[in-house]
């Protein structure tokens, strides 16, 4: 075992920098696109965590490597003080239009753009947790860390969520299996 | 007395206690016993069966929202980490929010 040293060379900690950031680039953009409105926000937020993450290099102790970043990105946001406002979400042209769903209910586009109406009737916390895991495809533990709250507390919101999201694809009209139309 | 009708394994769940771990079943969140449970259950369940595959599709479609992954993005990030570890970004300049 090899003692940790703070004083470490530089070369080393760019090393372990690279190491450790490179393979988590694409999940951390996919977060930061959650958690800002803007793509171009969304890519200051994960230049912001990266820098955060090389001056904190020396202090992290390797495991978990996903968790750590995801971790720095939840307080470099904090930080940023910046909240996502979907704007085509928000247009009641687009939630209108949801409400004459076409004859065939299941043709894919359609049927994604009502999700994303759907989505975005959600209030702030449940669209959260289905952006963190069906969307930017974190676990649940990763999702939990993001949102800064236990495990357990994921899965409900996320079960909660997914199912108002079912009650207003049926409301709509959207045929689901299993649907009593 | 004799009861008809099929007999019920201890270790089966009912739907109610399949309805609270189907999400996490879906996600591949569960550990393997509780996910041999949860798929001995759909294989006799059709209402929970119906009820994954719709979450299924909802969860399907949301994903699709995360396909086209901006690869140009990803390729300045790429550079950009390439010079911090370079040094050809100062970390101690870079102007991060207050509050850092």
């Amino acid at each position: 075992l090899v003692a940790v040293d703070n004083q470490a060379e530089p070369a080393d900690a760019s090393l372990r920098f690279t190491a450790v950031v490179m393979p988590e680039l694409e999940v951390l953009l996919r977060v930061a696109r959650t958690m800002v409105s803007r793509p171009a926000d969304a890519e200051d937020l994960v230049q912001d965590t990266m820098v955060r993450a090389l001056q904190s290099i020396d202090t992290f102790d390797g495991a978990r490597p996903r968790g750590w970043l995801l971790t720095i990105m939840r307080n470099a946001h904090i930080n940023r003080n910046r909240r996502r406002r979907p704007s085509l979400l928000d247009d009641p042209a687009v939630v209108a239009e949801m409400a004459t769903p076409p004859a065939d209910a299941y043709v894919e586009e359609m049927f994604d753009a009502a999700i994303e109406v759907a989505l975005g009737r959600l209030s702030e916390r449940h669209r959260a947790v289905v952006e963190l895991v069906d969307i930017a495809r974190l676990s649940y533990a990763d999702a939990a860390i993001v949102l800064g709250v236990p495990v357990g507390t994921v899965m409900s919101r996320l079960s909660r969520a997914r199912k108002e999201i079912r009650t207003l694809l049926d409301t709509a009209g959207y045929q689901l299996p299993g649907s009593q139309r | 007395m004799r009861r008809f009708g099929r007999r019920r394994s201890p270790d089966a769940l009912t739907c109610r206690e399949a309805a609270k771990v189907l999400q996490a079943y879906l996600d591949g969140e569960l550990d393997e016993i509780g996910a041999r449970r949860v798929s001995a259950h759909l294989e006799v369940c059709r209402k929970c069966g119906l009820d994954l595959e719709v979450y299924t599709v909802i969860k399907a479609a949301l994903g699709r929202r995360s396909v086209g992954d901006d690869d140009l993005a990803v390729r300045r990030l790429r550079s950009f980490a390439d010079d911090l570890a370079a040094g050809r970004v100062a970390a101690a300049d870079w102007p991060l929010d207050s509050g850092a």
